[in-house]
């Protein structure tokens, strides 16, 4: 079993070992004996099998985990590391790929185990510590693979803010065309508002100077100048004081659109899940149903065997029986004594 | 959230002051003697507004503490007078639908007009109570709110159903001890049934 030594470092599976040790002495002897109790030693044979088998795969399963628990300190050290121009993008997104694939298939794995656990549980012909330490174990690699999806998130979110510093950056240092245009606090200066001839095409944040980090987080998509006026004026008699929009009306619409498109997706996730946990209630329910019908049968039983018993003590035949065999027995004796 | 004056003008392309076609303020919040005056002011901003936004253009002035919102559309020009709460986006689709409704109602008669209009409009004034909730006249809001009232019950319905699971496991357990002891139950019985140990 080299895979199983190849393990992380805290953890002590000396017991399993010893297990599948033993479960491998024994298949060694009962092969040897020939086959004269052949359901024993292959009774035998099957769970000590059927444990090597569910340590086999915990171990296959944690020596997965530990894997991707080392990819993933990789990717937080990539991820952490960027600056603002050699950007690993394509490394960071190639091994995120490899990351989710592993989790989802060591998930899966982890259910399987369960799965296999539960079964041999049903079965019996197994002890207390057996089933207490398959559980164990179980709950351990869940617990594990927990951690390292949580982990996997973290970096996830500390990538998406380190780009959007990244991107701020960009908008302190560059000034495109295609990006920003002028300041809007030169108010008057009389900016011509030609419509559909409109150079930027997305507004500048209306306050702070230069771009701060709140307004950037504005959509900041670059829509057709179709209809995209910025939206400045001026007016030096009227005192009248000028809000450029910070987003065009275009753009606040197509917000709005994703935002009711998420809450929607939202909703159906929620539908789905509140379905599932329905139909596994249903479960429960068709089990208390028939324990109750057990019930009822038991209890009917019980008091039909009562009635009975009723019957017989209330009725006074076994009673005659049992006199009579006592007159009986006594008129022996005395027969027997007297003459 | 209030809309304070809703206007229509027509706008000439060559610059000259629009012409009022439908004017619905309300005014009510005010003073009884600065009403009229704040109607004129009105009237001045809304036009003043209108001159100055082309074509085919949406804008938005700040003004002390209104927004004047104004859309022109082939020289139809809707202008409304909002605070500064009212959602920007409710507040075009606003003049969207009023524009849309007016050239239902009036067609092209508008653009020979050459003089201020003083009659009221009435869908104007309805429209102008109406809209004081801006989800009323964005269906994109009202989408949202009822959406996320619908995000809210359902949670609350998973929590529910969350406790209904665990009522079921506890009623899983005293079921499956119940029938366990009306087992142990009919065993006593048939075995106290028994006979000759009456003796």
């Amino acid at each position: 079993m080299p895979v199983k030594s190849a393990q992380s470092s805290y953890r002590d599976r000396t017991h399993e070992f010893l297990n599948v040790a033993e479960g491998l002495k024994k298949s060694l002897n009962s092969t040897s004996n020939g086959h004269s109790s052949s359901s024993k030693p292959e009774g035998l044979r099957s769970a000590a099998s059927i444990q090597s088998e569910f340590n086999k795969r915990a171990s296959k399963i944690g020596y997965g985990i530990h894997q991707t628990s080392q990819k993933l300190a990789k990717l937080t050290k990539l991820a952490k590391r960027t600056s603002v121009f050699d950007d690993p993008t394509v490394e960071i997104q190639e091994l995120t790929a490899v990351i989710k694939q592993d989790i989802t298939a060591l998930n899966s794995a982890v259910v399987d185990l369960q799965l296999v656990c539960n079964s041999r549980n049903e079965s019996g012909n197994i002890s207390v510590d057996t089933t207490s330490h398959s559980t164990t174990v179980v709950d351990d690699l869940k617990n594990r693979l927990m951690s390292a999806t949580k982990e996997f998130k973290e970096v996830l979110t500390m990538r998406t803010e380190n780009l959007k510093v990244h991107e701020n950056r960009r908008q302190l240092f560059s000034s495109t065309a295609s990006r920003e245009s002028t300041n809007p606090f030169v108010r008057q200066r009389p900016l011509a508002s030609k419509p559909g001839a409109s150079a930027s095409t997305t507004t500048p944040p209306p306050w702070g100077n230069g771009s701060t980090s709140s307004s950037p987080l504005f959509p900041r998509k670059s829509m057709d100048g179709d209809t995209q006026p910025l939206l400045q004026q001026q007016h030096q008699q009227q005192h009248q004081q000028m809000v450029p929009l910070q987003d065009s009306y275009m753009q606040s619409r197509a917000e709005a659109l994703q935002n009711v498109e998420s809450t929607i997706h939202e909703l159906s996730n929620i539908f789905t899940q509140l379905a599932t946990m329905v139909s596994q209630q249903g479960e429960l329910a068709i089990r208390i149903d028939e324990n109750m019908d057990d019930t009822l049968g038991n209890v009917e039983g019980a008091q039909g065997q009562l009635l009975k018993y009723l019957n017989n003590i209330s009725s006074n035949r076994w009673l005659m029986v049992k006199i009579f065999f006592v007159l009986v027995v006594f008129l022996m004796i005395f027969l027997f004594f007297v003459a | 959230m209030k809309i304070t004056a809703l206007l229509v003008l027509k706008c000439n392309p060559d610059g000259s002051d629009p012409i009022i076609l439908a004017n619905a303020s309300d005014v009510s919040s005010f003073g009884y003697f600065q009403r009229t005056g704040i109607r004129e002011f009105i009237v001045f901003v809304g036009r003043t507004v209108a001159k100055r936004t082309s074509p085919g253009q949406r804008q938005s002035v700040q003004h002390e503490e209104y927004k004047v919102h104004s859309y022109n559309r082939n020289g139809l020009c809707a202008l409304g007078f909002m605070d500064d709460h009212y959602p920007v986006r409710s507040s075009f689709s606003l003049l969207n639908q009023v524009l849309d409704e007016y050239q239902k109602s009036f067609g092209e008669s508008w653009r020979t007009v050459q003089a201020d209009v003083t009659q009221p409009w009435p869908y104007l004034t309805g429209a102008l109570t109406k809209f004081q909730d801006p989800a009323e006249a964005d269906k994109l809001m009202k989408i949202q709110r009822e959406l996320d009232e619908t995000k809210i019950i359902l949670h609350k319905t998973i929590d529910s159903v969350l406790a209904r699971g665990e009522k079921l496991d506890s009623l899983v357990e005293k079921s499956s001890d119940l029938s366990a002891a009306s087992q142990m139950f009919y065993k006593q019985a048939k075995k106290s049934n028994q006979c000759c140990t009456m003796l």
